[in-house]
């Protein structure tokens, strides 16, 4: 074991864990936003006794998910019961491990810090695989319930993902001819090399795959396997406690990890608006406060906050707004629209990239 | 055509979410009760309650009994008694059992008493009690008005 | 090899999409609904056998709870069934007055139902504007009789008491803005693809299954039967006013929301001539003080169009001063026959549906 080894392995765990809080600190402040972002579109304050102006209204939840009783049905399969919310949970933290959260690297104690954990050269096609996993989650989670509710919501949302999950990536293949290449970084660099965000050639590609993204995290209006009024909690109506607050952890964690490599592929990651324009340099403002590296490096992860912020607002106005499609209406729009239109974005794109940039003799 | 693009283009969709958005820039509609209090318009129709004359500060009330036959969920009881030597009623006493008051208003209705009725719905709404014999309200209450316990936070 | 079952589901009484405590037993195959069977009876409180012991004057509390979310058309209900009875001429100006009150009623109604048909279907802002508007509506009744659910508004042979200063402006004022929202609900809702594919082909009832099952209200209107009572056996002063009666014709969930919708802005209409044409003065009340005697033995019906379909009130009288026998009439009751033919064959997600458009209150349908 080289010394070398052992500081490379101490700096992954560290940099993991502190990603991993941080996202786990976001969830509860996205589920207390949704919460008061979604009240003030429909004329009405969210929570607001809790702490200041309602802030403290999550770690309140959360505190009492965990005092309540663990009920297990005595007919569920109890190994199966437990696995489940893990099963959605973890893909959706490991997710997490390539996506760039800024360009620059600093130093500390002499070692060179990455704002990535890691970067590998097929970092897309590693988010898509392992959000595909979550799928068995759901599904074992309303198999395991015994409970004909969640054997309902259950199925269908394993139905309703796995159709998503086509569009999805035929949608990022468009981007991905852009970029040349799958690695996350690279992505990125590649669109301040072009200095364009890569959602300007690729509108239909932008919408096409939020709306897949939208289905693949059961959100509105595509919610039908969690819907309240139809189902009463679809997969997760015997979970309490805690167990069903770890579905909704994954749940929100799986809209960050969409709204991430949305950001990525399409509008610049890290990237300020118009980034090879020199004029608009003010706009990066930590490159003026602070020294060295890290005025590029907290620039960086302002911009990359303030665009998935922009997303996770977009997920909440489209859920006050629209109403629910129905199981077999969705599927519908999945294969019969999405699919043929993520097809004809790659033909088109295809076509655009050849004519701009005719193969070399 | 154009009805093809705006199809393709999700067109009516964005004119939704463009309505929701315009209502979050809207007054809020939330009435921070209990440290906020709705104005309460001056007809509105509370628990009924008993009152003396403006002027002399004597009980309205004549025991003349309609309120009680009116009443229909039966809620009042009228005691009164003959003053020796003079014609006319004196109230002894006078309950109503707000358990069972629907707050239909139909007791102020006959209430023949000049020039205010005894009975009149007052603007109180918050009965709320540990135990149900406190809304069996007595005479002294039903003029003074029920004790509501203020909350500070 | 495979073997498929049927499954029976409760749609229990507690449940966050039917109105009310309404159960519904389904039997499903898959996702497909193959029978039903509502059951009812959760919200009954013996109304009409309370009204066989109570006078006439005293009845009027308890018809604002069958309804309870359009109470004054079931206070018009009543008592123009009792002023039937007895023979009493209500004045002009409280027949207006009247009116007034029934038409905002509706739009209040229409608007609950607005709210929780599109919260059912996922659409949860509309519930919150149109209570917001609702409040309005709630606020100038309140302002009026002092009441905002159950107002017990009216008196027999008249109302007890005028509009208040102001209260006229600010009806006004509040119509001006219902126009407006109105519009907003429609841009939200009515050409929306989601809303379309739910609503559109769902729960279909054709004429002649509509007038089999005695179906009233906007749900007989949206098969294209042109059957209102405002209009075929006008009532209170109706015959002066101009209105129109929106009708549709293909009988499914779409249909009854556009029919609904018009009739909001219809009702609106109505109102604002009522408040042209009111006179000034004119007495409230023509019986105040006077002994009422009804016959004996004389029955009577009286019915009217509320926002669900046919209100009505059947007294037969023996006399003396309490009803012999008072039935109510309801439209829930009557359309809620109708929630087994529409869902069958459709999925469990349309049931829901169905259950919005029908616009069922199970107080009115228990009572």
């Amino acid at each position: 074991m080289s010394a070398e080894l052992i500081t490379n392995l101490v700096l992954i765990t560290v940099k993991i864990g502190v990603v991993l809080t941080l996202v786990a600190l976001a969830v509860p402040l996205m589920i207390l936003m949704e919460r008061k972002i979604i009240g003030f579109m429909q004329a009405r304050i969210g929570p607001k006794r809790v702490g200041p102006s309602g802030v403290l209204q999550t770690i309140a939840d959360g505190l009492k998910l965990l005092l309540k009783e663990d009920i297990i049905p005595d007919k569920a399969d109890k190994t199966v019961f437990r696995l489940a919310p893990l099963i959605i949970l973890i893909p959706a933290f490991v997710a997490f491990a390539v996506i760039p959260f800024s360009g620059t690297s600093v130093t500390i104690l002499g070692q060179e810090i990455t704002p990535w954990i890691t970067d590998v050269n097929i970092g897309l096609l590693f988010v898509i695989s392992i959000s595909s996993v979550g799928v068995f989650g759901i599904v074992l989670g309303g198999w395991a319930s015994n409970s004909k509710y969640p054997l309902l919501g259950g199925l269908r949302s394993a139905a309703q993902m796995v159709s998503y999950e086509v569009p999805l990536g035929l949608a990022l293949v468009g981007g991905l001819m852009w970029a040349g290449t799958a690695s996350m970084v690279g992505i990125v660099e590649a669109q301040r090399q072009a200095g364009l965000w890569f959602f300007v050639p690729q509108v239909a590609g932008v919408l096409i795959y939020f709306i897949a993204g939208v289905a693949e995290t059961n959100r509105a209006p595509f919610d039908l396997p969690e819907a309240e009024t139809e189902l009463v909690s679809g997969f997760h109506t015997e979970y309490s406690g805690m167990r069903f607050g770890l579905f909704f952890i994954a749940e929100y964690a799986n809209m960050i990890v969409v709204s991430a490599v949305a950001t990525t592929l399409y509008f610049g990651g890290w990237l300020r608006p118009f980034p090879s324009v020199e004029a608009l340099a003010f706009l990066d403002i930590f490159n003026f406060i602070l020294p060295g590296a890290w005025g590029p490096f907290l620039s960086g992860i302002f911009w990359f906050t303030v665009k998935v912020s922009a997303f996770i607002f977009i997920y909440y106005w489209i859920r006050a707004t629209f109403p629910r499609y129905r199981y077999d209406q969705l599927m519908a729009v999945g294969w019969k629209w999405l699919l043929p239109l993520s097809l004809a974005n790659i033909l088109v794109t295809g076509v655009l990239l050849l004519w701009l940039q005719p193969a070399p003799a | 055509m154009i009805d093809f693009f705006k199809n393709l283009t999700l067109w009516e969709l964005w004119q939704g979410m463009a309505v929701v958005i315009r209502n979050q820039f809207r007054k809020k509609v939330t009435v921070h009760y209990p440290r906020e209090r709705i104005e309460l318009r001056p007809r509105f129709r509370g628990v009924p309650r008993l009152r003396y004359h403006p002027e002399s500060g004597e009980e309205l009330c004549i025991s003349c009994l309609m309120c009680e036959q009116i009443c229909p969920d039966d809620c009042i009881a009228i005691e009164w008694e003959k003053p020796p030597g003079s014609k006319g009623r004196i109230l002894k006493s006078f309950i109503i059992d707000y358990q069972r008051c629907c707050l239909c208003g139909l007791c102020v209705d006959p209430c023949p008493t000049k020039p205010l009725t005894a009975i009149y719905m007052s603007h109180d709404f918050e009965l709320a009690g540990y135990d149900r014999q406190d809304l069996v309200t007595g005479r002294k209450e039903l003029h003074e008005g029920r004790p509501v316990t203020v909350y500070t936070r | 090899m495979f073997r498929t079952e049927q499954m029976e589901i409760n749609m229990g009484p507690q449940h966050p999409s039917t109105h009310g405590v309404l159960r519904i037993k389904l039997r499903l195959d898959g996702e497909r609904v193959v029978d039903s069977w509502p059951v009812i009876g959760y919200l009954h409180r013996g109304i009409e056998k309370l009204a066989e012991s109570r006078e006439y004057i005293k009845i009027t509390p308890y018809t604002d709870r069958t309804d309870y979310v359009n109470a004054m058309s079931g206070n018009l209900a009543y008592l123009g069934a009792v002023e039937k009875l007895c023979g009493i001429q209500v004045p002009e100006k409280a027949h207006y007055i009247r009116v007034i009150m029934v038409e905002l009623n509706r739009i209040a109604s229409h608007l609950l139902w607005l709210g929780t048909h599109a919260l059912d279907l996922g659409a949860m802002s509309i519930f919150l504007y149109g209570f917001r508007e609702r409040e309005m509506i709630l606020d100038l009744f309140e302002a009026y009789c002092g009441a905002r659910l159950t107002y017990n508004a009216f008196r027999i042979s008249g109302v007890p008491a005028d509009l208040p200063p102001g209260w006229a402006e600010e009806c006004r004022g509040f119509l001006r803005l219902f126009r407006e929202r109105h519009r907003e609900y429609e841009q939200i809702l009515t050409k929306n693809r989601i809303w379309l594919r739910r609503t559109k082909g769902v729960g279909v009832m054709d004429a002649e299954q509509c007038l089999a099952l005695s179906v009233t209200g906007p749900v007989l209107r949206a098969a294209g039967v042109a059957r209102d009572l405002r209009k075929d056996e006008s009532y209170a002063i109706y015959d002066r006013l101009d209105f129109e009666v929106p009708l549709a014709q293909a009988g499914d969930t779409y249909a009854r929301y556009e029919v609904r919708m018009a009739e909001m802005l219809q009702s609106a209409r109505m109102v604002e001539q009522c408040l042209d044409q009111m006179p000034a003065e004119g007495d409230l009340m023509s019986m105040k003080g006077r002994k009422m005697r009804p016959k004996k033995d004389e029955e009577v019906y009286f019915a009217i169009e509320g926002p669900r379909g046919e209100q009505g009130v059947y007294l037969i009288s023996d006399g003396t001063d309490r009803p012999y026998r008072c039935k109510l009439r309801n439209s829930s009751f009557a359309n809620l026959q109708a929630l087994a033919p529409m869902i069958q064959g459709e999925l469990v997600a349309d049931v829901v549906a169905v259950i919005g458009t029908l616009d069922i209150v199970l107080g009115d349908s228990d009572r």
